[in-house]
C-alpha cells in the first residue's frame, strides 16, 4: 500500500507554488465547510470540489493512493444518506415508505427526497473538507512547510509535531499491517469477521500490541530528536528560502476568486 | 602519538530508578581518533553506557550515578541534552525511529538547524556527511524509501551533521542484512580513518568491526571483566564465553589450532584478524609439523529419504507487489519440501525470502502459480486454517503478544483453531514446557526479555501443532547465549516430532550448523538449491547474492591444497581434520 500524506517529490506548478498560497487554499476550504449548511448547498460544494480536483490533477496527486480511505468513506456516506433520508426533519417528499413512526418532526418510517439530498450534501462537505490538506502536505516539502509556518509565527514545536505526525502515520499503517498479519497466523482473521464481531472482539488483539509498540517507538523518537538538539533555546535556522513569484499571486487570485464565487452562490440573492 | 582525551569515566556506577544496578565501578578513557568496541551479553549494561555518555541518562531515563564522567570537558549529567548533543552523537539500533523527516535533506539539516548553525554551514556539512556515507544525490528522497543499510547510513549522516567529537553507536548493524552491515561498517571504517572522532560502539557482531578496534571493553552484569587491546581481550576465550560474548570464529580457530599445535602454549601475542593471515599461520604450522591434516570424508548431513512425501510445494510461483513502481518479488519459483527436511533460505533483503514464505502460508496470494499442501492447492484455505498446518514464527514477537499472561497468549491461538476447552490447558502447559517458560506462565508477556518473548511467540505457534515450522531470522538482536535458542527449538521439533523446518536467516553459521539443504534467493529467483555443503562450495554464485560461506568453510577452502576438505562447514569439522602433529604419529 502506497502511504498517503507523504510528500511527492515532483516538479509541477502546484509543487512550485508558494506554501502560503497552498495554505490559503486549506484555510478557505475549512471556511467554506464551516458555512451554515442547507440542502441546496450541493452546487456550491461541487464547484469547490471540482476546483480542488483541478489542483490535485495539476499537482499529479494520485487518487488511487486514497483507495482504502475512500472505501471507508463510501461506507460512511451510505450510512449518512440512509440516516438522513429517514430522519431529516424538513423532509417533505416521500421516496420510499416503510410505514409511519413519528418522532418529533421526523417520520422514521419514510425515506424523503430532501433527507437524501441533505445526506448527499453532508457527504460532499466531508469530501471537500478532506480534499485540501493532502494536497498541501503531498506537494510541499517539510522544510518549506517549516519556513512557511515560521513566517506565520507558528511555534516550531507545533510545526514539527505536525510534520512528524505525518511521518508517524506511515509507521502506524505499517505496524497495523504487521500486527493484523501476525494475528492471522494464529487463526485470528479480522478480514473475515462481520462488522458486529469485529466491533465486539476483533480489535483488542490488534490495538493492544499497537499501543504498546507505539509507546516504545515514541520513546525512541524522543531520544532521536532530543539528541539532535530539538528543544534547544536557540533561534533555529530556516533552510528553505521562500520568495513569492508572479505565478503565486495569479494562483492566489484564482483561489480567492473561486472562493468568492462559491460564497456568492451560497449567500447571493439568486438562491 | 595519542590524541587528546575526549571521554573519561572514573569508577562510574549507575542504577536505574528502582535501584536496578546497571553499571558498577566502570573506568574508561577514550582519546580522539580512538575506536572502542564494547561487548557483552544482553543486559550487560552496554546500552546504559551509551545513554550515560550521551546524556540520555538522566534527561530521558532517570537513575542514580556515582563516580565521574567527563565528555569533552563537560559532565552530561549536569548539562541539558542539547548541550551534550553538540559534543556527542548517538546512532541507535533501529533506523526507522531515527528518521522522521520527509526528505533526507531535511533529516540532515534537522540537528544543526535546531542549534542555529548558519544555513550555508548546514548545507556544507550535509554534503560532506552524505559523501562520507555514500548517499550523494538522494537529498530529496524520503528516508523511508531507502534500503535497511541506506537508512542506517542516512541516520549516521544525520548525526554527523551535528559535528560531534564523540560518536556512540549502539548496535548499529544488529537489524541489517549482510550487505547493510557491510555498508555501515565501511562508513564507520572511513570515519575511523579520518581520525577526527572518538567512536564507542556496542555490538554482538564483533567479527566485522574488530580489526578497527583500538580498545575492547567486555561487560558482564554491569562490570568490566576484560579490557584492553583486541589481542589482549581475545586471548581469554573462556572468560569471553562466560560473559556470553561470541568469540569470532577466526580467533576460535587460532586459539584452538595454534594452542594445540604448540602443545598447550598460549595464544600468540598478536591475534590475527585477517582470514588470509590466519590461513597462512596454519599452513606454516602444518609445514613445521606442529599441525597435521587428517583427510577424511565428512559425514553427510542427515537428510530425509528421497521417497519421503512432499509436504509443501510451490509451482511456478510469481508475485508482484503493485506499484507504482511495481516490484517483481518472486519469479517462477519452484520448490518441493519433503517431510522431515531442515531447509535454510538465505539471500539479501528484497531477494524474495519473506514473500516466498508468505505465499507458502497463504498470507499472500501469488499472481501466477500455486502452492500445494500435501498435494492440494491452498487457494481455498484461510490463513487461519493454514496455521495449524504451517506455522510461521515471526522476527518480531511484539506484533502478536497482547494477552495478560503467557498462558493466555498460547491459549488464544488454540481457541481460534477450535481446540476444545478441556484440551487447551494441557496443550498450553506442554507448549510452555517446550520453551522453558513454565515458571513464567502467569507473567505479563511484555515483562519478559526479548529472547523470552520470542520463545513465547514460538510456543504459541508450535502449540497449534503445525507439520511445517517456518522461522524468520531466529538470531536477530540476540546475544551469544540467546542466539541458538530458537534454532534449537526448531531442531527438537525436527528430530523429536519428525517435523519439517524452514529457516530464513542471514546467519550462515546457523545454517551451516543445522540445515541439510540450502536455498539461495536472488532478486526473486532461486539462484541455488541443494545440500548445504554443495551450495556453500559455489563461492562465485554466492558472491552474486552477497552470501559469504561460514568462516570455517572459507578457511578450509584456502587450506584445500594441504588436503583439508574444502566443503567443511563448521569449526568442529575443521578441528577434526586439523590435529596436533603428535596425533598423526600415533595414528600413523
Amino acid at each position: 500500500m502506497r502511504p498517503v500524506f507523504r510528500y511527492l517529490n515532483l516538479d509541477t506548478p502546484i509543487h512550485r507554488l508558494h506554501p502560503l498560497v497552498k495554505l490559503a487554499h486549506v484555510l478557505l476550504t475549512l471556511l467554506l465547510v464551516m458555512y451554515p449548511i442547507r440542502e441546496g448547498d450541493l452546487p456550491v460544494l461541487l464547484v469547490w470540489l471540482a476546483f480542488s480536483g483541478v489542483l490535485w490533477s495539476v499537482g499529479r496527486v494520485e487518487l488511487r493512493r486514497f483507495t482504502t480511505l475512500l472505501k471507508i468513506l463510501t461506507g460512511t456516506f451510505i450510512f449518512l444518506i440512509v440516516i438522513q433520508g429517514f430522519t431529516y426533519r424538513f423532509g417533505r417528499t416521500p421516496l420510499i415508505v416503510f410505514g409511519h413512526l413519528r418522532l418529533w418532526e421526523a417520520d422514521l418510517g419514510v425515506i424523503t427526497k430532501e433527507g437524501v439530498m441533505f445526506g448527499l450534501v453532508l457527504c460532499v462537505r466531508v469530501l471537500v473538507a478532506t480534499s485540501s490538506l493532502p494536497l498541501f502536505v503531498m506537494t510541499t516539502s517539510a522544510s518549506a512547510i517549516m519556513t512557511a509556518m515560521s513566517k506565520l509565527r507558528v511555534p516550531r514545536v507545533a510545526t514539527f509535531m505536525f510534520i512528524s505526525a505525518l511521518s508517524f502515520t506511515t509507521l502506524l499503517f505499517e505496524m497495523w499491517g504487521s500486527i493484523v498479519e501476525a494475528q492471522k497466523l494464529r487463526a485470528f482473521d479480522i478480514d473475515r469477521m462481520n462488522v458486529i464481531k469485529r466491533a465486539v472482539r476483533a480489535y483488542i488483539p490488534i490495538i493492544t500490541p499497537l499501543i504498546l509498540l507505539l509507546f516504545r517507538k515514541a520513546n525512541d523518537f524522543q531520544i532521536a530528536m532530543e539528541t539532535k538538539g530539538f528543544g534547544a533555546p536557540i533561534e533555529p535556522t530556516e533552510i528553505e528560502t521562500l520568495h513569492a513569484r508572479p505565478a503565486d499571486f495569479l494562483w492566489l487570485g484564482l483561489i480567492v476568486g473561486v472562493f468568492a464565487l462559491c460564497t456568492a452562490l451560497k449567500f447571493g440573492p439568486w438562491l | 602519538m595519542p590524541g587528546e582525551e575526549v571521554l573519561a569515566l572514573r569508577k562510574v556506577t549507575f542504577a536505574y530508578e528502582g535501584d536496578v544496578l546497571a553499571l558498577r565501578d566502570l573506568n574508561l578513557t577514550v582519546r580522539k581518533g580512538e575506536f572502542v568496541v564494547v561487548l557483552g551479553a544482553n543486559g550487560a549494561g552496554k546500552s546504559t553506557l551509551c545513554y550515560l555518555i550521551s546524556g540520555i541518562v538522566p534527561h530521558i531515563y532517570g537513575g542514580r550515578r556515582q563516580g565521574h564522567l567527563t565528555l569533552v570537558g563537560i559532565d552530561p549529567w549536569d548539562e541539558p541534552l542539547y548541550v551534550t548533543s553538540q559534543h556527542c552523537g548517538v546512532l541507535m539500533q533501529d533506523p526507522e525511529v531515527q528518521l522522521f523527516m520527509p526528505s533526507l535533506g531535511a533529516e540532515l539539516a534537522f540537528g544543526p538547524a535546531n542549534l542555529g548553525v548558519p544555513r550555508e554551514e548546514i548545507l556544507r556539512r550535509s554534503k560532506e556527511a552524505l559523501a562520507l556515507v555514500r548517499l550523494e544525490g538522494l537529498e530529496e528522497h524520503n528516508p523511508r524509501d531507502l534500503s535497511g543499510g541506506q537508512k542506517q547510513r542516512a541516520a549516521l549522516a544525520a548525526v554527523l551533521t551535528m559535528q560531534p567529537r564523540v560518536l556512540v553507536l549502539d548496535e548499529p548493524t544488529s537489524q541489517l542484512d549482510p550487505l547493510g552491515r557491510w555498508e555501515v561498517g565501511e562508513a564507520i571504517e572511513r570515519l575511523k580513518q579520518a581520525g577526527d572522532l572518538a567512536i564507542v560502539m556496542t555490538t554482538h557482531e564483533s567479527e566485522e568491526i574488530l580489526h578497527l578496534a583500538d580498545q575492547v571493553l567486555v561487560l558482564e552484569r554491569g562490570e568490566a571483566v576484560l579490557q584492553g587491546s583486541p589481542e589482549e581481550v581475545f586471548s581469554h576465550p573462556d572468560r569471553l564465553e562466560r560473559a556470553g560474548v561470541k568469540t569470532p570464529a577466526l580467533i576460535q580457530a587460532q586459539s584452538r589450532l595454534l594452542t594445540l599445535g604448540r602443545r598447550g602454549a598460549a595464544l600468540p601475542s598478536r591475534v590475527n584478524l585477517g582470514l588470509e593471515a590466519v590461513a597462512e599461520q596454519i599452513r606454516q604450522e602444518v609445514q613445521n609439523r606442529r599441525l597435521t591434516v587428517l583427510p577424511q570424508a565428512l559425514p553427510p548431513r542427515q537428510a530425509p529419504a528421497a521417497e519421503a512425501p512432499v509436504i509443501l510445494e510451490a509451482r511456478d510461483l510469481t508475485f508482484e507487489y503493485p506499484g507504482p513502481p511495481a516490484v517483481l518479488a518472486l519469479q517462477e519459483v519452484n520448490l518441493r519440501l519433503r517431510q522431515g527436511e531442515f531447509v535454510g533460505i538465505v539471500g539479501q533483503n528484497g531477494s524474495g525470502k519473506s514473500t516466498l514464505v508468505r505465499c507458502l502460508i497463504g498470507l499472500l496470494r501469488p499472481g501466477r502459480g500455486e502452492v500445494l499442501f500435501r498435494g492440494k492447492s491452498i487457494r481455498r484455505l484461510s490463513v487461519g486454517e493454514m496455521a495449524s498446518r504451517v506455522g510461521l514464527v515471526l522476527q518480531n514477537p511484539d506484533y502478536q503478544l497482547f494477552s495478560a499472561s503467557c498462558r493466555e497468549e498460547i491459549a488464544f491461538g488454540l481457541r481460534n483453531v477450535g481446540v476444545p476447552d478441556e484440551q487447551i490447558e494441557g496443550a498450553v502447559e506442554q507448549a510452555l514446557r517446550t520453551v522453558g517458560l513454565e515458571h513464567q506462565a502467569d507473567l505479563f508477556p511484555f515483562r519478559l526479555s526479548f529472547g523470552d518473548r520470542r520463545k513465547l511467540a514460538a510456543a504459541a505457534t508450535m502449540a497449534l501443532a503445525p507439520e511445517v515450522l517456518i522461522m524468520d531470522e531466529p538470531t536477530t538482536a540476540q546475544d551469544q547465549r540467546g542466539r541458538y535458542q530458537l534454532a534449537d527449538l526448531a531442531r527438537r521439533f525436527h528430530r523429536e516430532k519428525g517435523g519439517t523446518v524452514v529457516m530464513i536467516t542471514h546467519d550462515v553459521d546457523l545454517i551451516a550448523r543445522y540445515a541439510h539443504r540450502l536455498i539461495v534467493l536472488y532478486r526473486g529467483l532461486m539462484l541455488l538449491d541443494g545440500p548445504t555443503r554443495e551450495v556453500f562450495a559455489q563461492v562465485e554464485e554466492l558472491r552474486k547474492s552477497f552470501v559469504v560461506p561460514p568462516v570455517a568453510g572459507q578457511l578450509a577452502q584456502r587450506l584445500s591444497a594441504l588436503g583439508v576438505p574444502p566443503d567443511i562447514l563448521t569449526l568442529d569439522e575443521l578441528f577434526q581434520v586439523l590435529v596436533p602433529g603428535g596425533i598423526q604419529e600415533g595414528v600413523g
